[in-house]
């Protein structure tokens, strides 16, 4: 959406908004459709043929596409298990989904969010791990997380605003290193000594870890998550800031000559965009994880980048999103054990899935 | 054979795996598009090449078939970028994941199987040059390809209408278009080439240079070949020396490891991104009039 | 905004209403398969693909000539589960869907099966390559092998062929149990070639090809002739040893057929014994308290160790042979032991003292080189 210039519509518009009213849909031929009706046909056709594209595909590999669905379904919306880890999964990958999206209004790119997930999850392990355990130790992982998160952004960002480096290019390069200072930390420095050789640090004490909630298996990184998703929504669509991002993002120059200061608007971007993603590292150490492994976000920021497309950069759809493809990453599971397929597949389902707003972007444009 | 030589020999073959996807990306970019699906074409090059050279026992065929795997994922980039205006990185990224979990569902076959990779020619005349000779012209034919592609990318940018309107593209499509230029088609061509020597790189790496095919073998390199065309601000001859740079990188933590000297493998492992992440910072500004302003405008929206 | 965002909302739900119509016509057809009668259901949980020629292809060969031998057993598998969480997520749906034992096979799967038992006290779980060192649930085990026995007697091959006294091992990450093999290679190959030395190279990663071949010619360069490795993926290793005419010592299969003369020996995952010893005490109800509720470990001495030695390579001379094979029956003599002492790390302080043996939870936890090993591990 920040591609369209500013447009009183677009800037004043909300994601939950859905009182308005519309036309009415499909009627008739395709010829005297409205774009926006256009637009949702053609998306649905979309969605439909990734489904049958992935339907010849595990085909092809042997296993019935009608069971295959079936146990998409089963494995992840029917079971109540599957669910609440579903929840869970999407904690890290939404919050680095969103701090894709809050750059995106300013027209910045975070491709680190792997990188920020990492920086979160490792400040996290440090403040948990060194500090006395106490009732508030999570508290204080969480807001160490939070800042290892912004800082690491706000090396982009500062790159961007003060040398005209592309953010793009640095928060992905970002990303590798910080996954080196994560390995040496887990396999040197803070390597756990009782884990009999486990490349890990020492596991978190039990009142370090996020406290569970009703006896499931979710935490209460999840209400943290909800009230985080709720003020990020808050702040874009309700607050001066969230309105000055969006001139920016919508006309640099024109947000420059009208008065904003861009570089402070799109450093704060990237510096909130960082903190909703280091602190999404923190919440899945201390509630999920309760110690430091090689892979425990492994490629959650690149699925957050393309679930945050997928919401056009909008809170509540980015959430949405991210729920989706932590949904599609364990349907694995059902697809590996029901199915007998290899567990890889699910790689190409989140593709496909991704492919559809892309190829149909034209028609959106149109319709809005 | 000393190892400061070994060091050299190898970051020049392994480098060229990062070479040739770089120069791809280069040419790409120049039009005004970035693919960070470049380690998807890799890995889509790889199996194509490994699976062709395994099964039809021609290796020729295998390096056509890395390419051509390699242009469809360029073709697929193009498409969504160009044509259907999509979102560039979203699209290297969806075509990133799309490529790791095909090779990997379609290359389990291949896994544990290995041919001959591609053998050295040494150059007559050129190979006896003293030490030069050794590192540089007793190689593969892919290396080769490498200079060859090199000087080709760098006489066409800047010395051919072609290379003119391809800049062109990548600065002001607009203008392109407006007089009577077809900018969609040459971004669509670029890219496709492009993506075609990403798929080339991958095929130096399975059927070039390991001989063997492994899922997720390109292991990031991809990615490291989009930063290295930063690191060179966009031309050619730099790309070249970027690529070989991080080779030598690669090799030099082997050789000095065999050598009996200790080396910190995370700082080894991190320094390739860090010396490009110090060289956009350095070069920043001055590498700014270098940038393709099309490339440029598309980085700094997303959506 | 709002009307597309009802667009989308409205398209994603035809797709689910979609996926749901599909999914009710076809709950009759799908479920035919897991029903089955009283079968026990055992699942096999991988890191790996299934097809890796390396160590899960070694579970999953294993896990399919389980469920052939004991008809009761119905064996499920999931191959590519990362290490974290998702790993939990995986064993909770082999359990909805039935099993009642679930092998972790992946190192890194450990303290999320211990938890998973934890949580689970009707189903038995068992990692792969852990160490419980604290209490154990009585519905949980971990099981290896003495993995540095066969690959002491592959370093007896690469010691008593090399020319150049100069072996080569290509390693991921400083581990213990990598530490272990590098140790055992050097031991064994310097138990037949006092001069043999082991030169080292690591990678950083677990399977990346191209700085595999880097690691494997740089060492050749430094005159290194029989190459040796701790890595998931072991062609590259191979092929680059076949093309420099030099020896290679394997490890996770036996890969004699990628270059017969060149491959001296190595060694392979054999899990189809213990896998079905386990599975038998499980169906028996007596899991708890048996030796398997426990850290099993297989060793030569006992007869059971899962990593067995592979065939030997048309350079090995039969005087070499015989003379690993002999070391292979000495080490299945209660006590012995490839890490009896007296052994000096590279610094020259003792490892272990001379008439002395390392028990397996010390091998387990070893963290110095021994003298003879070139290279240093990471500083920790």
């Amino acid at each position: 959406m920040t591609a369209t210039p500013v447009n009183e519509s677009s800037v004043r518009g909300t994601d939950v908004d859905l009182n308005t009213p519309e036309q009415p849909d499909l009627p008739g031929g395709l010829a005297r459709l409205g774009p926006g009706s256009r637009y949702a046909l053609i998306s649905t056709l979309g969605y439909v043929a990734s489904l049958a594209i992935f339907g010849v595909l595990v085909a092809v590999k042997g296993a019935e596409p009608i069971s295959v669905y079936h146990t998409i379904i089963a494995s992840t919306l029917l079971n109540g298990d599957a669910l609440q880890q579903t929840a869970l999964r999407a904690i890290p990958i939404g919050l680095a989904a969103l701090a894709v999206a809050v750059p995106a209004r300013a027209g910045l790119i975070n491709v680190g969010g792997e990188g920020q997930l990492i920086m979160g999850a490792v400040a996290a392990t440090g403040i948990g791990v060194a500090a006395v355990p106490g009732a508030l130790s999570w508290a204080a992982m969480c807001v160490s997380g939070a800042l290892a998160g912004a800082l690491w952004a706000a090396l982009s960002g500062v790159l961007r605003t003060w040398l005209g480096a592309s953010e793009a290019v640095t928060t992905l390069l970002l990303n590798f290193i910080a996954n080196d200072v994560m390995l040496y930390l887990i396999y040197q420095a803070w390597k756990d000594p009782n884990g009999s050789g486990q490349p890990q640090s020492r596991p978190l004490a039990h009142v370090a870890q996020l406290p569970k909630m009703f006896g499931s298996q979710l935490n209460i990184g999840v209400l943290i998550a909800l009230v985080v998703v709720a003020v990020t929504w808050f702040l874009l669509q309700r607050t001066g800031w969230g309105f000055q991002l969006r001139v920016v993002g919508g006309n640099t120059e024109a947000a420059r000559r009208a008065g904003l200061r861009v570089n402070s608007l799109l450093l704060s971007s990237m510096v909130v965009g960082g903190a909703l993603a280091g602190l999404g590292g923190a919440l899945n150490l201390a509630g999920v994880e309760t110690q430091l492994r090689p892979d425990i976000t492994l490629t959650f920021g690149y699925v957050a980048f393309l679930a945050s497309f997928l919401g056009r950069h909008q809170p509540v759809k980015v959430v949405g999103a991210a729920l989706l493809f932590s949904a599609v990453a364990l349907s694995g599971n059902g697809l590996q054990i029901t199915d007998g397929l290899d567990g890889t597949i699910v790689d190409i389902l989140l593709a496909l899935i991704v492919a559809v707003p892309l190829v149909v972007a034209k028609y959106r444009r149109r319709a809005a | 054979m000393n190892g400061v030589e070994q060091t050299l020999i190898g970051g020049v073959s392994g480098g060229t795996a990062i070479l040739l996807p770089a120069l791809g990306e280069l040419i790409g970019e120049r039009a005004g598009v970035i693919n960070l699906g470049t380690e998807g074409a890799m890995l889509a090059g790889a199996l194509g090449a490994y699976a062709m050279t395994e099964s039809s026992g021609v290796i020729w065929y295998g390096i056509i078939a890395g390419m051509l795997a390699g242009a469809v994922v360029g073709l697929a980039h193009s498409w969504i970028t160009v044509r259907r205006g999509g979102d560039q990185i979203a699209s290297g990224l969806l075509l990133w994941f799309l490529a790791l979990g095909v090779t990997s569902v379609f290359g389990t076959e291949f896994v544990g199987t290995a041919i001959t990779p591609l053998s050295n020619i040494a150059i007559p005349g050129l190979h006896s040059i003293p030490w030069v000779g050794v590192i540089l012209f007793d190689q593969n034919i892919l290396v080769y390809a490498g200079y060859v592609l090199v000087a080709v990318i760098w006489f066409v940018f800047y010395r051919t209408r072609v290379g003119l309107i391809l800049r062109a593209t990548g600065e002001r499509p607009e203008v392109v278009a407006a007089t009577g230029g077809k900018p969609q088609l040459v971004q669509i061509v670029a890219v496709t080439i492009g993506a075609c020597l990403g798929g080339l790189g991958g095929a130096q790496l399975s059927i070039g240079y390991v001989g063997n095919w492994f899922n997720d073998m390109t292991s990031g390199y991809g990615f490291v070949a989009v930063a290295v065309v930063l690191f060179a601000a966009w031309r050619p001859v730099r790309v070249l020396g970027g690529a070989y740079l991080f080779g030598i990188v690669l090799a030099a933590a082997s050789v000095l490891q065999a050598h009996g000297v200790s080396v910190n493998q995370y700082l080894l492992d991190a320094l390739p991104y860090l010396v490009t992440l110090l060289a956009l910072a350095v070069f920043a500004r001055r590498g700014r009039s270098e940038t393709p302003e099309a490339l440029t405008r598309s980085l700094s929206r997303s959506g | 905004m709002s009307q597309r965002f009802h667009r989308l909302s409205r398209v994603l739900a035809l797709a689910v209403v979609g996926l749901l119509a599909a999914a009710c016509s076809s709950t009759g057809s799908s479920s035919a398969g897991d029903s089955g009668s009283a079968k026990t259901m055992v699942g096999f949980v991988m890191v790996g693909s299934t097809s890796d020629y390396g160590y899960n292809q070694a579970v999953y060969t294993a896990s399919q000539q389980l469920a052939k031998d004991i008809p009761s057993v119905n064996v499920i598998t999931a191959d590519h589960v990362p290490e974290n969480n998702a790993v939990t997520q995986t064993m909770q749906s082999m359990v909805n869907k039935g099993a009642k034992v679930i092998f972790a096979s992946s190192y890194g799967y450990y303290a999320y099966a211990e938890k998973f038992a934890a949580a689970h006290p009707d189903v038995i779980v068992l990692h792969q390559g852990g160490f419980e060192t604290g209490k154990f649930s009585p519905n949980f085990g971990t099981y290896w092998g003495q993995a540095y026995e066969p690959v002491s007697l592959g370093g007896m091959a690469a010691g008593g062929l090399t020319k150049t006294n100069k072996l080569g091992f290509v390693y991921a990450f400083p581990i213990s149990q990598t530490i272990a093999n590098i140790d055992a290679f050097e031991l064994g190959a310097r138990s037949v070639n006092p001069q043999a030395q082991t030169y080292l190279v690591n990678t950083s990663n677990w399977c990346d090809p191209l700085k595999q071949k880097e690691a494997a010619a740089a060492l050749l360069s430094e005159g290194v002739d029989v190459l040796s490795q701790h890595q998931d993926c072991q062609t590259t290793v191979i092929q680059t040893a076949k093309a420099a005419g030099k020896y290679v010592v394997g490890y996770h299969y036996d890969a004699k057929s990628l270059d017969p003369s060149g491959w001296l020996t190595g060694s392979a995952w054999d899990w189809t014994p213990v896998y079905e010893a386990i599975t038998k005490v499980a169906l028996s109800g007596s899991f708890t308290g048996s030796k398997y509720n426990a850290n099993w470990v297989g060793s030569f001495a006992d007869n059971d160790n899962p990593l067995t030695l592979a065939s030997f390579g048309s350079s090995v001379p039969s005087d070499l042979q015989s003379k690993i094979t002999a070391e292979q029956t000495a080490l299945k003599k209660p006590g012995a032991s490839v890490f009896t002492g007296p052994i000096t790390c590279q610094d020259g302080s003792t490892l272990v003292a001379a008439g002395k043996t390392m028990t397996y939870d010390e091998v387990n936890n070893i963290s110095c080189l021994v003298k003879g090993v070139v290279g240093t591990l990471p500083k920790s």
